[in-house]
C-alpha cells in the first residue's frame, strides 16, 4: 500500500509545528560545531605535544617488526623450569589476591549499598572511600608492598587484593542496589531483622553476580600478575623483564605464548563455572 | 490473494502447524484464534518466514514466497509488516526514529544504507512519519523515547512503523495480549482503520473470541496445529466452540487469557561489565 507523498506545503507546515523532528535547532547545531572544533583542536594539540608524527610511527612499526622476527621461533631456553615456576606463581598470586578481595568485598559491598545501609552520610562516605582506593593502581600498591613486606609473591598478592577490594565492593554494592525490593520485603513481612533480611532477601539474588564478577577479575588478574613481577612483586614478570633487557626475544615469545594459554584456560574454566552457577536462567546470563 | 498450501512446521517431534490450507483475498481482516500452543504464532511467523515451514508452500499473486532468498525475502518482509505482542520497539530510540525504521528497506543502494546508518532521513520521510503518528494522535510524542510511552501508545507506534513499510499485509501476533482493555480497544480500532481505509490485509492472532468476532471479517480457529473452523464470525457459535475445543466459550476465553499473560517479570540484575 503506497503512502501519499506529502506535498512541500505539508512538509513546511509540519516543520513549523515540530521543528526538532526535522533535525537539530540552529543553537544545538552551533554548540555541536563548537564542541567538535574544540575536540579536534585538543586532538591536534596532543599530537603536537607528544610529537606523534607518521615518521615516528613508521619507525616504531619497523622496530616492532624486527622484534617479531627475533621472536621466531620461540624457544624455552635453558631455564624453562624457572619459567614454568614463574607462570605457576603468577596464577597462584592472581588466585589468592582475587579470593581475598572477593571475600572482603562482600561485607563492604553490603555496607556500601544504599538499600542496606540507609544512612546517607555513611553510604556516601564509604562510597567515596571506595573511589579513593580505586584511584590507586595495582602497580603502585605493588611498589608500596615490596618496600613493606619485601620482594616476592606476598607483595603481589597484597597488591592485587588491595586494588580489587574497592572495585569489587563498588560493583557488589551496585548489584545489591539493583536487586528486587519485593523479595526483601517478603522477609520483612515475616518479621526478620535487618541482618536476616539481607541474608535471605538480598544475598540469594546477588550471589551469582558476585561470583561471576570475581571470576572475571581472576582472569584479568592473571594477566596483570605478570606485570607485578617487573617491580619485584613475584611471578613471571621479572623473567620477562630480564630477557627483554638482554634481548632474548625468542624466550620472551615462549613466555608470552604460555601466558596466553594460561589465561585462555582460566577463561574457559571460569566461564564454565559461571554457567554452572548462574545457569541460563533469565537475567544475568543474557546481560 | 495469499494462499497457504499444506503449510506444516515441526519442532522436533512436535508438529506445531499441521497441513494448513487457507486462501486469503486482499483486503480481508482475518482473526486467528486458538489456545496457547495451537500454532497461531508459528503460522503467522511462517508467512513472513521468520520461521521456516517444514512443508508446504506460500503463494502470493502467483509468486512462491517459500522460495524467496536474500533481497527478495527482505522485500517480502517489507510487504507484510509484523506487529508483536511485546511491540518490539527499540526502547532507547525516540518515537520518530522508531517509525522511520519502517522506511529502511525503501532506501536502496549504498547511499541509502549509509544515510540510514547516520540516521539522515529526508524531510519527506520525516513528514511522512509525523503524518502517520498524527493519524493515531501520537505526533506530540515524536521526540520522546519509546520507553516513556504506555503500552497502548507503543503498540500504535508499532502500527505507524508498519505503515511506513507501505505493506500489503499486516501480521499481528497477539497485538493486544499485553494491554489493558481500553488500550486494547484503541489498538484493535487502529488495525481495523488501516484495514478499512488503506485496504491492507490484516491477519491477527487473538485469544479473545469476542474481540475476533467484533473486529474481523473472517475467523480461523486452530487446535493442535490444524484449522478446525474457517468462516464468518456469525458462524462461530457457542456450540461450534464447544465442538472444537470441548469447553464453553467463557472457559475458552479464560484459559486463553491465562496462557498469554506475560510471566512474572524478575527484577533486572546488575550487569557483569568490569568497571
Amino acid at each position: 500500500m503506497a503512502l501519499a507523498q506529502p506535498t512541500p506545503d505539508q512538509i513546511a507546515a509540519l516543520r513549523a509545528r515540530y521543528p526538532r523532528a526535522f533535525g537539530a535547532t540552529p543553537r544545538t547545531r552551533a554548540i555541536r560545531a563548537v564542541a567538535g572544533a574544540a575536540a579536534l583542536g585538543w586532538l591536534v594539540f596532543l599530537f603536537w605535544w607528544f610529537d606523534i608524527t607518521p615518521q615516528r610511527l613508521w619507525n616504531g612499526l619497523s622496530g616492532l617488526g624486527v622484534i617479531v622476527t627475533l621472536m621466531i621461533p620461540p624457544s624455552p631456553g635453558e631455564q624453562w623450569v624457572e619459567i614454568l615456576k614463574g607462570i605457576a606463581e603468577s596464577i597462584a598470586m592472581a588466585f589468592l589476591g582475587t579470593l581475598f578481595a572477593a571475600i572482603i568485598a562482600v561485607p563492604l559491598g553490603f555496607m556500601g549499598a544504599n538499600n542496606v545501609v540507609t544512612n546517607t552520610l555513611a553510604h556516601f562516605s564509604l562510597r567515596r572511600i571506595f573511589d579513593g582506593f580505586r584511584g590507586v593502581d595495582q602497580l603502585i600498591w605493588a611498589l608500596a608492598y615490596v618496600r613493606a613486606v619485601g620482594l616476592g609473591p606476598l607483595a603481589g598478592v597484597l597488591a592485587i587484593a588491595t586494588a580489587d577490594i574497592a572495585v569489587l565492593a563498588k560493583l557488589y554494592a551496585e548489584a545489591i542496589e539493583n536487586a528486587e525490593k519485593r523479595q526483601a520485603e517478603g522477609i520483612d513481612a515475616v518479621g526478620g531483622n535487618r541482618l536476616l533480611r539481607t541474608r535471605f532477601g538480598l544475598l540469594p539474588q546477588v550471589l551469582p553476580v558476585m561470583v561471576a564478577q570475581a571470576l572475571y577479575f581472576l582472569e584479568s588478574n592473571t594477566r596483570s600478575a605478570a606485570i607485578l613481577g617487573v617491580v619485584g612483586a613475584g611471578g613471571i614478570g621479572l623473567q620477562i623483564a630480564e630477557r627483554i633487557k638482554v634481548r632474548y626475544w625468542d624466550e620472551v615469545a615462549f613466555i608470552i605464548i604460555l601466558m596466553i594459554a594460561a589465561v585462555a584456560l582460566i577463561d574457559t574454566l571460569s566461564s564454565r563455572i559461571r554457567r554452572r552457577l548462574i545457569g541460563d536462567r533469565e537475567g544475568i546470563a543474557k546481560r | 490473494m495469499l494462499e497457504l498450501q499444506g503449510l506444516t512446521r515441526r519442532f522436533g517431534a512436535v508438529t506445531a502447524v499441521n497441513d494448513v490450507r487457507l486462501s486469503i483475498p486482499d483486503g480481508q481482516m482475518v482473526g486467528v484464534i486458538g489456545r496457547s500452543g495451537a500454532g497461531k504464532s508459528t503460522l503467522l511467523r511462517m508467512i513472513n518466514r521468520l520461521t521456516e515451514p517444514s512443508e508446504g508452500r506460500i503463494i502470493h499473486d502467483g509468486q512462491d514466497i517459500t522460495a524467496l532468498r536474500g533481497a527478495a525475502l527482505r522485500r517480502w518482509r517489507t510487504d507484510c509488516a509484523m506487529i508483536f505482542q511485546q511491540f518490539n520497539l527499540v526502547q532507547r530510540l525516540d518515537v520518530l526514529t522508531n517509525v522511520l525504521v519502517g522506511r529502511l528497506n525503501h532506501r536502496p543502494g549504498f547511499m541509502g544504507t549509509l544515510t540510514s546508518l547516520l540516521c539522515l532521513f529526508t524531510a519527506e520521510e520525516r513528514a511522512l512519519a509525523i503524518q502517520a503518528l498524527d493519524r493515531f494522535d501520537l505526533a506530540d510524542t515524536a521526540l520522546q523515547r519509546a520507553d516513556t510511552l504506555s503500552g497502548g501508545q507503543q503498540q500504535r507506534v508499532a502500527i505507524c512503523r508498519a505503515l511506513m513499510q507501505e505493506p500489503k499485509f499486516i501480521l499481528a501476533d497477539e497485538p493486544i495480549a499485553s494491554l489493558d482493555p481500553r488500550n486494547a480497544r484503541t489498538v484493535m480500532e487502529a488495525l481495523r482503520q488501516v484495514n478499512r481505509e488503506d485496504g491492507i490485509t490484516v491477519l491477527t492472532n487473538l485469544h479473545h473470541l469476542d474481540t475476533a468476532r467484533h473486529y474481523c471479517d473472517r475467523i480461523v480457529a486452530m487446535q493442535a496445529g490444524r484449522v478446525m473452523f474457517d468462516g464468518p464470525p456469525a458462524a462461530l457459535t457457542g456450540e461450534k466452540v464447544r465442538e472444537i475445543y470441548g469447553v464453553s466459550e467463557d472457559e475458552f476465553d479464560e484459559q486463553a487469557e491465562e496462557a498469554v499473560k506475560p510471566k512474572v517479570q524478575r527484577a533486572p540484575k546488575a550487569g557483569l561489565a568490569i568497571a
